[in-house]
């Protein structure tokens, strides 16, 4: 026994001796930093800060340099993401592409999420526009669709803020950040099912709601789908806590019909 | 300045390591009695007679006899011989680091093992019954890879 | 290539200002449990008093109220309101609730209702009102005897939970499990049934030999479990209402893990047999065995599909104890689990969607949940020791339990049941008189 103690000894001044020896290397003064450049494009406001997804962050300051010269009005982010975490252990999202590598590290849950999740939420905003674009492209263009595509992606909700949707991007925000507060998503939701809502309202100017409709009605008494009732209903509850909504101040006419998107499926997929 | 500082720091360092060492010495201790995982030592063991003893034991998840257990099973073979009309009971158990249902039949395959092994030696099937616990009658109610390795076991006991 | 660019871009200027609309995407809200007033019931006048075996129970109205309030806050999904805060007496809010006051508390739903007690009757009626909206909800109506009042008011949680959620409830139901007491080398275990919420204890074996792994039949009438009656382990029958004990079938040698089909009318077990374990069903009525997996392999833990068409089980085939699907009749067997360590107890969702499982990889025990063809295996929690997850009849919440370390002097051990949400909250401990293990959820109690 005594002569384990005395190796063990030995052995433990020899890796004392040398991590002593490699301290002095740690005791230098930090290497200098280069200065941080900060690019900051866009005014957002503290509660909408925005984490962009790696690629799309590429994408968008690519795409940024041709727009520039083009556009007057500022250029829109693809829509938040909810990053941060509840602190009860969230679900990953399963998708296709993502089965591999669910497979590989399933002993190692935390990560297998933090991949997922941020792929997914890029994915889906892919999905979301371009689609109708890709009818517009020319064949004959091909080798410039993709990037054609993206341009039109980001193009087209500029467009549609400057244009069209005729809330400035700080207006939408704070719509979005006071019904973000009214709105209590059931808990009881189903994932990996369609938990989109849209609330088609009429608003007077103080912008209290004259009226709402909830397209997809009828999906109300499909069997299978109670939950999208439920879903309903919190969306019109969260309208009614929410009253009077916070509108512009001007120009009425252009968003007294309002329609509110409830998407539960960013919060639920964690 | 520098060589002073790293001084201390050596001392320092030292001086936990030592109180580390004291901990590696206790842990070897243990250990004496397990060879792999398998418990060697001869706590919790009763005598069917003199130098017959009364247990096997096994390794995590296996049924598999070690040359220890068969060396075991032969004495007891050899003493039930000498008794012609005696009748035994084998029982199988399992350690609580898995689920209950697959340790009942865990359970099951090491007392067959050993039924098995002492039919090998002469020993009449028909003298020997078989039943499994599961996990639900450890000998020891630590929770430690020494209790489990003792609780990882099969009894053979007189039946009449 | 940038006056393509032009055009389109014009394009798309000149086809969106065609519609009008604005839209603003929602995509966050309150992940909060939903804030819930429930009002104590109203008891009108002429009530009796109500008798619960040999207990007077005064204030029943309140009492009522107070079983919806556990078990909405037990679901992690409602909040209960206080009530010292509530601002309309029982009777007038049953009536007519004034919403601006039940708003100013937050409250976004109430439930009100009144009571009847006579002689052999117990007349409830409830209402859940949207506060927000001013409308009323759910209107019910129920009658009983007095000793089945704790009844009414999971029936009542149950509908308002289905309103409220768009998914069947769970709190009219009972859990059997296996009560545990005394030192860890020699347990004494007895099979306990009670309530959901934990009320009417009823212990249905006196612990003179061990019990084990028991679970319900789908109509609830009967049980089945693993009994080491006179040494010899074996699956028995029990009826709750009569108390007879049969073990089933004549198998000579171990039989365990019992567990029924879909329709109640089998019973599919293991059979072990010098050193194999196989699967086996037995039919009720008939008697017949039915041999399911024939292979040299420990095979184990059988769970059939809601739809009765597929079993899946333990089994350790491959090396280790791994899960397998296979058709009803044992064919067409695939393994599912692929994960490092082992995986056990598969349970099959009463909806059919998911396989909930046991997983131990490196010391430590796992509860988890996949689809039934292998993939999107979540961990929902993990300890030192757990085990055997069972679903409540909607397949949202599971139950387990939990053995903690014993100490270095052998010391300090202990069993206790668990339940968890199917999204990994609201990880709860069910508290139980005696230690527990082994629970397993009824189906509803009410059809």
């Amino acid at each position: 026994m005594t002569k384990s103690v005395f190796l063990s000894l030995a052995f433990h001044s020899i890796m004392i001796i040398l991590t002593a020896l490699s301290l002095p290397f740690m005791l230098r003064a930090p290497i200098d930093l280069p200065p941080i450049l900060s690019v900051e494009l866009i005014q957002i406001t503290d509660k909408t800060s925005i984490p962009f997804a790696a690629k799309a962050k590429k994408t968008l300051e690519k795409i940024k340099k041709e727009e520039e010269k083009r556009l007057v009005s500022q250029q829109a982010p693809p829509s938040e993401k909810k990053k941060e975490k509840p602190d009860r252990i969230p679900m990953p999202e399963d998708l296709n592409k993502e089965k591999k590598k669910i497979v590989k590290k399933k002993q190692n849950p935390e990560e297998v999420k933090e991949q997922v999740r941020q792929t997914s939420e890029f994915e889906k905003k892919e999905l979301f526009d371009p689609n109708q674009i890709a009818a517009l492209i020319d064949k004959s263009k091909e080798e410039t669709a993709e990037t054609l595509k993206k341009n039109e992606k980001l193009t087209q909700s500029s467009v549609k803020d400057s244009f069209t949707n005729a809330l400035t991007l700080s207006q939408e925000d704070a719509l979005k950040a006071q019904i973000f507060g009214c709105w209590s998503l059931p808990l009881g939701l189903p994932y990996q099912k369609n938990l989109l809502v849209r609330v088609k309202l009429k608003l007077k100017p103080d912008g209290t709601v004259l009226k709402s409709e909830i397209l997809d009605h009828a999906r109300m008494n499909q069997p299978g789908q109670g939950f999208y009732k439920v879903l309903a209903e919190s969306a019109l509850r969260a309208i009614r806590i929410c009253q009077p909504l916070r509108v512009p101040p001007t120009g009425y006419e252009k968003w007294k019909d309002l329609q509110l998107n409830f998407d539960a499926n960013e919060m639920l997929k964690g | 300045m520098n060589f002073e500082t790293n001084l201390k720091r050596i001392f320092i360092v030292a001086l936990a390591s030592i109180a580390l060492t004291a901990c590696a010495t206790q842990g070897k201790k243990q250990s004496g009695k397990m060879s792999g995982d398998v418990y060697s030592g001869n706590d919790t063991v009763e005598f069917l007679a003199t130098g017959v003893k009364d247990r096997v034991f096994f390794a995590t998840n296996k049924s598999t006899l070690t040359t220890a257990a068969r060396d075991t099973l032969r004495k007891q073979a050899a003493w039930m011989r000498k008794k012609k009309s005696i009748t035994l009971t084998i029982e199988g158990h399992a350690d609580e680091r898995g689920t209950r249902e697959y340790n009942l039949a865990l359970g099951e395959r090491r007392a067959n093992a050993v039924k098995d092994y002492l039919m090998t030696y002469g020993i009449s099937g028909s003298k020997l019954s078989v039943i499994s616990y599961g996990k639900e009658r450890p000998v020891n109610s630590g929770s430690s890879p020494l209790a489990w390795s003792q609780n990882r076991r099969s009894v053979t006991l007189k039946a009449n | 290539m940038k006056k393509l660019l032009v055009t389109i871009f014009y394009l798309l200027i000149f086809s969106n200002t065609a519609t009008a609309i604005v839209e603003v995407d929602i995509t966050r809200g309150n992940l909060e449990p939903l804030p819930i007033a429930v009002s104590p019931l109203y008891i009108e006048p002429g009530s009796l008093d109500v008798k619960q075996g040999d207990k007077i129970i005064k204030n029943i109205g309140e009492e009522i109220s107070k079983i919806i309030e556990v078990n909405f806050r037990r679901s992690g999904l409602f909040n209960p309101l206080k009530k010292n805060s509530f601002v309309q007496s029982p009777d007038i809010a049953h009536v007519k609730p004034r919403f601006e006051d039940w708003r100013l508390i937050k409250a976004q739903a109430l439930v009100t209702g009144k009571v009847k007690v006579t002689e052999n009757k117990l007349r409830v009626e409830f209402r859940l009102w949207d506060v927000v909206a001013s409308k009323e909800m759910v209107a019910l109506a129920f009658s009983t005897t007095q000793d089945n009042w704790r009844r009414i008011a999971h029936i009542i949680s149950d509908k308002i939970y289905q309103r409220l959620t768009g998914e069947t409830g769970y709190f009219d139901t009972r859990i059997i499990y296996v009560s545990e007491t005394g030192p860890k080398t020699q347990r004494y275990k007895k099979l306990a049934i009670m309530d959901q919420d934990g009320a009417n204890v009823k212990y249905l074996t006196l612990g003179n030999e061990l019990v084990l792994t028991p679970r319900f039949n789908p109509q609830n009438q009967l049980v089945t479990y693993l009994s080491y009656f006179r040494n010899l382990p074996r699956v028995y029958l029990l009826d709750i209402e009569t108390g007879v004990q049969e073990v089933v079938g004549d198998f000579p040698g171990m039989t365990f893990a019992p567990r029924f089909s879909p329709d109640g009318k089998k019973i599919i077990m293991s059979f072990a047999k010098d050193g194999n374990s196989d699967i086996y069903t037995m039919d009720i009525n008939t008697r017949v065995v039915e041999k399911i997996t024939d292979h040299t392999s420990i095979d184990t833990s059988p769970s059939y599909s809601p739809d009765g068409k597929y079993i899946c089980f333990n089994s350790d085939r491959s090396g280790l104890q791994q899960i397998y699907v296979m058709r009803s009749d044992g064919s067409n067997v695939k393994r599912i689990t692929f994960g490092k360590g082992l995986y056990g107890t598969p349970v099959w969702s009463p909806r059919g969607d998911l396989i909930a499982f046991t997983r131990v990889h490196k010391g430590k025990f796992y509860i988890g949940v996949m689809r039934p063809d292998g993939t999107g295996e979540r961990l929902l929690t993990e300890n030192f020791y757990q085990e055997a997850p069972s679903w409540s009849p909607n397949g949202r919440v599971l139950i387990f339990y939990r053995e903690t370390k014993s100490d270095s002097q052998g010391e300090g051990f202990s069993a206790k049941l668990w339940s968890i949400d199917l999204t990994g909250y609201n990880e709860r401990l069910i508290e139980t008189e005696t230690d527990g293990s082994d629970p397993s959820w009824s189906s509803l109690l009410s059809k």
